[in-house]
């Protein structure tokens, strides 16, 4: 059905135009990119999800830096057969269910509540602010000479009862200490 | 050099060696093709596993765009050396980074293609997915060259021909030792072969090697070996035999010879040889084996004794060799005799000429199939070699017979002839002195008759002159006897031998009884005369003085006495003998040679030599032979053999015809006036009175004019072939006017008619042209009507 097809690209096209308000740096766009793929590295309990077709949430609390380019990121992929969503929280207390949360630079003055808030809720929490993994963050975007580095806090993700793969471990910074 | 050519261990290792060769090269062949798949799919299979386990290492640096950590999980490649290049593609397709670091991106392919390892370009290389929890993240690259293969071959070369070459070599060792096992016996035999052609020498025998097929050829060549062995002994002892008998030359001999031999070489307890007469269905024994004489006098099987052909000889009379294993329940007239005698088996071999079997050979054992088949072929060519030889000594006999024969008639031929020439020379000396001596004998006779005033003195001289006169005339009769030729008209009658023989000893008694009495000398006579002896035809008076002549000539040569014997007996073909035999002195060669020529004497003064002589002239008139057997010291036999008496008869009946001279009126028949002219002389010189006749009709009317004038015709003479009137019809017409007149046919065919037995009606007599003089005579005596013999008035 190419005229189908074409439809639908059109359709999606012209949706895309209409929710970016702006298109985000290139920085961002591979953050972006970077946490949607944290959802195929990182496992989470069979307990939070109530059934097996319940998407997987990709959640954004405060400013949202990636504006809508997130959404096109998730939009068609799948993990372990679960579709992907993305939700924009304002507080803490909106987020009910939620795997990946990116815990937005604009949220850093309240960074230890909101953290702190997160721990019992098997969330892995991404941040990008120099001081994020020593209030309780988990993984951590640092810039060092135009790359991007990933920081992890081992200790926190094994607390949240999330195990994140070797994989990206190795090409990670880990700080933490393992619990073997 | 081609297989077949090799010694048999060559080609026996050479084959093994070959079918080892072949066997190895085509499991290498098999190996290296196993490994050239297999090794292929392992290279691939190896090469995706590195491929998968790289790939999946790669996920989270192509996720998060980690280029320095997809360098450190691409160089761990490194520890493949095989693996020449890899790349990671990204998830758009673009080459995030290679292997080796600084490799060239334009060598790589420009974007990942279909996933999969394939061989190609002397490189393996292929595309596997970098694929995390079901997200394509990319694509890796890798490019193998194929140095493992080649290094990998190499190494299996070097095995395979290790292998190999070592397992040709224990190949070839144990080839060397195994075709031993079949080539050992082999050659033995081999050698045994050759041994035997080499020397000649049918003793060897091959060694023996066990009970498999070389165990069984090598015994059926020994079993070879010892049958030509054995051919070989009784072809060499048939040789002998055969040189042994061709030198004989008499059947007995030659059987003798034959039958020594097989006892010395042939287990038989029994052997003998008869003749077969085919007429009288017997065999006659003729020789008997020497060792089996006592049997033979048992089964009364001795030389001469009768043996009927029965049924179970008759096979072998009919020229077939014939075997009897076991002859107890043949129950033959022949065989149960054997058989009474403890014989069991019998071979019996026909002694066969190209004429036919004129004798057997029979062989006998005392054990049941006693007789083996070698021994019985040899039997049955000895009999062949047997029969020839005697079939040639018998042809030599008849040949020396027929030699001696021959010379015997040809000296007699020779004998008669020089006597025939002594006799016609006494003949004209006997005619020249009797007119020498008649004008002599007439005078003095005339002398003494006439002339009475003779002195006493001359008329005893004349008396002298007529005694000697006398003495030459005697002589010369005698010599006339020798000499006389045989007259046919000559009286001869049936004559008995027996009572001449009678007479002639009571005549001579004088000189055997009453002469030597007075010296004291005894001569014995003594007579065996056949009382049945037939009458021999001649004159008496000639044999008788022949006989005479022989007792003289047997009284001189026993001047000391001794016995006269005097024989008669009949002959074969009804010819009566006369013997006078005597135990004198006999003749020696030269004598018995000369004695009968006229005037050979060995007694000097008191004999003349014409005795025997005359004695010959006598036998020759009579158609008899004179035999002489005499050896110096041995005594001598005279025989006379007269010829069968009825052909005597017939032959002397003729010349009685002419007892009485006949006159008789005759008529001649015939066309043909030379003839008849030649026929009217020849009677008329008999004294016959004769006329003729010119042709049949002629005739006819000839004979009826004179019968009616009176004067009729005694016989009438006709021509058989005339014109018109034939002699058939004048015959006929003659005994139609008068049936006495005899008719004597004249043919040309008359010997044939004769024969035929067909004589023609009417006719008394058939004579042949031209007629013999003395036929004629005979015919017209026998024919002669009786009242009218003598008719004519003379
Ligand atoms: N029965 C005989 N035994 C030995 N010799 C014989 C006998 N008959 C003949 N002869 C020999 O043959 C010779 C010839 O014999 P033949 O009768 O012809 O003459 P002959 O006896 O000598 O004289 P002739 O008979 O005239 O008195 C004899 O001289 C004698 O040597
Ligand atoms: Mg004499």
């Amino acid at each position: 059905m190419p005229v189908l097809r074409s439809l639908f690209l059109m359709l999606l096209a012209s949706v895309s135009a209409a929710v970016a308000q702006g298109a985000p740096d290139r920085e961002h766009r591979v953050k972006a990119v970077f946490l949607f793929n944290f959802a195929q590295f990182v496992d989470w309990p069979d307990s939070v999800f109530a059934d097996p077709d319940e998407p997987l949430v990709v959640g954004i609390l405060g400013d949202d830096p990636f504006k809508a380019y997130l959404d096109e990121v998730v939009r068609g992929e799948k993990v372990n057969n679960r579709p992907i969503v993305v939700k924009r929280f304002r507080k803490v207390e909106e987020i009910k269910d939620c795997e990946v949360l990116f815990v937005s630079p604009s949220e850093s003055p309240r960074l230890e509540g909101i953290l702190s808030s997160l721990k019992q809720k098997h969330i892995l929490t991404v941040g990008e602010s120099e001081d994020f993994q020593r209030y309780g963050g988990m993984v951590n975007f640092a810039t060092e000479g135009g790359k991007i580095r990933l920081k992890i806090n081992l200790e926190q993700v094994q607390e949240a009862g999330l195990s994140v793969s070797s994989k990206l471990l190795r090409l990670a910074d880990v700080s933490g200490a393992r619990r073997e | 050099m081609p297989l077949r050519n090799l010694r048999l261990q060559q080609r026996l290792m050479a084959i093994m060696l070959v079918t080892s060769a072949c066997v190895l090269v085509m499991t290498c062949a098999g190996f290296f093709a196993y490994e050239f798949l297999t090794f292929r799919q392992s290279m691939v299979r190896q090469l995706s596993t590195v491929a998968a386990i790289v790939a999946d290492n790669s996920t989270a640096v192509l996720a998060f765009e980690d280029r320095k950590g997809a360098e450190e999980i691409l160089s761990a490649l490194k520890a493949e050396r095989h693996i020449a290049e890899a790349g990671l593609y990204d998830g758009e397709g673009r080459l995030f980074s290679t292997y080796p670091k600084d490799a060239d991106p334009g060598e790589f392919p420009p974007a990942p293609a279909a996933e999969g390892f394939r061989f190609g370009g002397g490189y393996l290389q292929g595309f596997q997915a970098v694929v995390q929890n079901d997200k394509r993240l990319g694509t890796l690259y890798v490019k193998s060259d194929l140095k493992a293969v080649t290094a990998r071959f190499q190494l299996y070369g070097a095995v395979v021909v290790l292998v190999s070459g070592l397992a040709f070599l224990l190949a070839y060792l144990l080839s060397r030792a195994l075709q031993r096992q079949i080539s050992g016996p082999i050659l033995a035999l081999a050698d045994t072969a050759r041994a035997v052609s080499d020397r000649r020498d049918y003793s060897v025998r091959a060694r023996q090697a066990g009970t498999g097929e070389l165990g069984l050829l090598t015994d059926a060549f020994n079993q070879m070996l010892t049958q030509i062995q054995g051919q070989l002994t009784r072809m060499e002892l048939l040789n002998q035999i055969t040189r042994a008998i061709s030198e004989r030359l008499d059947l007995t001999s030659v059987f003798q010879v034959m039958l020594g031999a097989l006892e010395e070489n042939l287990a038989v307890d029994f052997i003998c040889v008869c003749r077969y007469d085919a007429d009288a269905r017997l065999l006659t024994v003729t020789s008997v084996g020497a060792k089996a004489a006592p049997l033979a006098e048992e089964l009364g099987m001795t030389a001469n004794a009768r043996i009927p052909i029965d049924d179970g000889l008759r096979q072998c009379v009919g020229g077939q060799f014939t075997y009897e294993p076991d002859i107890t329940n043949l129950r033959h007239t022949f065989t149960d005799r054997l058989a009474d005698k403890g014989l069991r088996s019998m071979a019996l071999s026909p002694l066969l000429v190209d004429s036919g079997v004129f004798g057997i050979l029979i062989a006998a054992r005392k054990v049941p199939d006693g007789i083996s088949r070698m021994d019985r072929e040899f039997l049955r060519q000895l009999s062949d070699h047997g029969a020839l030889a005697a079939h040639q000594a018998h042809l030599y006999g008849a040949l020396q017979q027929a030699y001696e024969d021959l010379r015997r008639s040809q000296q007699a031929v020779m004998e008669q002839e020089r006597l025939r020439a002594l006799g016609q020379m006494a003949s004209g000396i006997a005619h020249d002195i009797n007119n020498a001596i008649s004008p002599a004998a007439l005078y003095t006779e005339s002398i003494l008759e006439r002339e009475t005033n003779l002195s006493t003195q001359s008329r005893e001289h004349l008396q002298t002159i007529a005694h000697a006169i006398e003495d030459v005339a005697a002589t010369v009769a005698r010599m006339r006897e020798f000499s006389r030729q045989r007259e046919p008209n000559a009286n001869s009658v049936p004559v008995q031998v027996n009572k001449s023989i009678q007479q002639v000893i009571d005549l001579t008694r004088s000189r055997w009884h009453d002469t030597p009495q007075q010296r004291g000398i005894v001569i014995k006579i003594k007579t065996e005369l056949d009382p049945g002896l037939p009458p021999v035809m001649g004159v008496e008076g000639e044999i008788r003085e022949a006989l005479t002549n022989l007792f003289l000539n047997a009284f001189d040569s026993m001047p000391e006495g001794g016995t006269l014997t005097l024989r008669t007996r009949k002959g074969k073909d009804k010819d009566v003998i006369a013997e006078v035999s005597d135990t004198g002195a006999g003749m020696d060669e030269e004598t018995r040679r000369r004695c009968l020529e006229p005037f050979y004497t060995t007694k000097g003064e008191r004999g003349t030599g014409l005795g025997l002589a005359m004695v010959y002239g006598v036998a020759e008139r009579h158609g008899a032979e004179l035999q002489i057997d005499s050896a110096p010291g041995k005594g001598t036999t005279m025989r006379i053999v007269f010829p069968e008496a009825e052909e005597a008869i017939a032959e002397r009946q003729a010349p009685e015809a002419p007892a009485a001279p006949l006159r008789l009126r005759i008529l001649v028949v015939d066309d043909d006036p030379l003839v008849a002219k030649v026929l009217r002389e020849t009677m008329k010189m008999d004294g016959h009175e004769v006329a003729t006749a010119n042709g049949g009709q002629a005739g006819i009317d000839t004979y009826l004019t004179a019968r009616k004038s009176g004067a009729p015709f005694d016989l009438v003479m006709t021509d058989l072939g005339m014109p018109y009137v034939d002699g058939r019809k004048v015959a006929a017409a003659v005994k139609a006017a008068s049936s006495a007149t005899p008719v004597i046919l004249l043919t040309g065919w008359g010997q044939s008619l004769l024969e035929d037995g067909d004589m023609p009606p009417h006719v008394d007599k058939l004579l042949s042209k031209p007629p013999k003089m003395a036929d004629l005579r005979e015919a017209l005596a026998s024919l002669a009507p009786k009242k009218t013999a003598g008719g004519i008035p003379a």
